[in-house]
């Protein structure tokens, strides 16, 4: 808790921006209650109450009867972090509005269902631990993500397989809202989520950024 | 007990309007000020807004208008401080649509902070309630997250105010009268009665899930009775004794200006 919080204002993360994951649920977005695939970003927050820093704790979830969850996991994200107002730029300019890039967790319940926004999986207290810092990246969209739990490499995201570009999100995103300093955009995690269990310690890693790490609270 | 955020003069003020009508500063001096002037401009009302929750579906039958079976459970989405503006101000219509509606909406903004709060505690953690104007533009609905933020997260699209009146000045609020007027004209009528889930229920439901926190809102659905607005319509969205918001629809072009 010592550290401070380094979003202001809003997390905004974006799912399914994985090209394999994509193609992989194909089929089934091709059925009810999808219907089709998406044809826009998808996207979902992460609200204040779930913002922390590196070294944070994340509480064990407990389910609406009050008992511990039986599964949680993580995702990681390269976290675009806005310096200047944008508002309604071109993919051109969307690099100007960068002030650095960071590393966001996205701790949740299992994804089961892209239908309804998940607020019983996604809004967790502590669950989206944002850093360590805030750094250069010369090629966003060539990094790579890597989750270790317990010392032990567990997924390993290449941003060659990202369906959107970071431009093409911050133009995108930047015609719906218009962005403000501060505000960081989680822009893609890889498609398949990684398991974690209480009492893991959990690193996420990008070249260049660092290793943002958290530790997975006890079964309550 | 009423409070509101203005600018006047170009100051902003924090006023309070008492039963008889006085109004006061944050100091408790008295303001001679007519609240009908053009010259106060009114801001959203809560000074620092936390996380929004909108409730999708909330009344049967809107549920039903939607060919929507009522959910089981609420149906929530987030939304953010980008969206609100205050009463008498504008909103706008993206170009190339078919159908963008307001939804007239009860708003219970929370006091203090709490988790696993009881239903029957509920209102404790609620600083009052004032009325919000949900807009939502149906051509931008997909099947991902829906309502999606391309949908309910624009600028400008959740005016709000133009005050906030005390909970305990609320004996009821699940026994409210909700009308929206466009041009003048009634367009929906309904009453809070018929929520489906109300705000105690919702704040034990939320706040099972995480802490909730001063400054955080909940818009609690709107009824039957949604029509397609368009720039010049003025929209006028008022819940029995807590307020009215008057809203100008303007094109994307005017809104913007500059930036367009």
């Amino acid at each position: 808790m010592s550290q401070p919080l380094l979003v202001k204002s809003k997390l905004i993360c974006v799912a399914l921006n994985d090209a394999a994951q994509l193609k992989q649920l194909d089929a089934t977005f091709n059925e009810k209650p999808y219907g089709k695939p998406p044809t826009e970003p998808v996207l979902y927050y992460k609200p204040r109450n779930t913002w922390a820093a590196d070294g944070a704790t994340v509480e064990w979830a407990v389910d609406f009867d009050g008992n511990s969850v039986d599964s949680m996991v993580v995702g990681a994200s390269l976290g675009v972090v806005i310096g200047k107002e944008a508002c309604r730029v071109s993919e051109d300019e969307a690099l100007d509005a960068v002030a650095g890039y960071t590393i966001v967790g996205d701790y949740s319940l299992p994804e089961q269902t892209y239908f309804r926004p998940d607020i019983k999986g996604k809004c967790l207290d502590g669950s989206a631990p944002v850093g360590p810092v805030v750094a250069e990246v010369a090629t966003p969209n060539a990094v790579e993500v890597i989750i270790s739990v317990n010392g032990a490499e567990q997924s390993r995201f290449s941003y060659a397989n990202l369906e959107r570009s970071v431009e093409t999100l911050i133009s995108k995103l930047s015609y719906i809202m218009t962005l403000q300093p501060g505000e960081v955009i989680a822009v893609g995690f890889a498609g398949e989520r990684t398991p974690v269990a209480p009492g893991d310690k959990v690193e996420l890693s990008i070249d260049g950024i660092g290793t943002l790490t958290s530790t997975l609270g006890a079964k309550g | 007990m009423k409070h509101a955020r203005i600018l006047l003069g170009g100051q902003e003020l924090e006023i309070s309007v008492d039963e008889q009508g006085n109004v006061t500063d944050g100091a408790g001096q008295d303001l001679s000020i007519d609240l009908n002037s053009d010259a106060i401009t009114w801001l959203p009302p809560v000074k620092e807004p936390g996380t929004i929750f909108a409730l999708g579906i909330n009344y049967a039958d809107h549920a039903t208008e939607l060919a929507f079976e009522p959910p089981k459970e609420p149906l929530i989405f987030i939304k953010h401080a980008n969206c609100l503006t205050g009463h008498k101000q504008v909103s706008y219509r993206p170009d190339n649509i078919d159908y963008q509606h307001y939804e007239c909406e009860l708003v219970a903004v929370i006091g203090k902070s709490g988790k696993n709060i009881k239903a029957e505690d509920a209102l404790d953690y609620v600083a009052g309630y004032t009325v919000c104007n949900d807009f939502a533009i149906r051509d931008y609905l997909e099947n991902y997250y829906r309502p999606n933020l391309r949908v309910k997260s624009r600028d400008s699209l959740l005016p709000m105010g133009p005050w906030l009146v005390d909970t305990a000045d609320i004996a009821d609020a699940n026994a409210l009268r909700l009308t929206t007027h466009v041009n003048g004209k009634m367009t929906q009528e309904g009453t809070t009665k018929d929520m489906i889930f109300n705000v105690p229920f919702v704040i034990e439901y939320l706040s099972k899930v995480m802490t909730l926190n001063p400054g955080d809102m909940i818009c609690t659905g709107t009824p039957h009775g949604i029509v397609d607005c368009q720039p010049g319509d003025v929209i006028v969205c008022e819940i029995e004794d807590v307020c009215a918001l008057e809203t100008r629809m303007v094109s994307e072009q005017e809104y913007y200006g500059d930036k367009y």
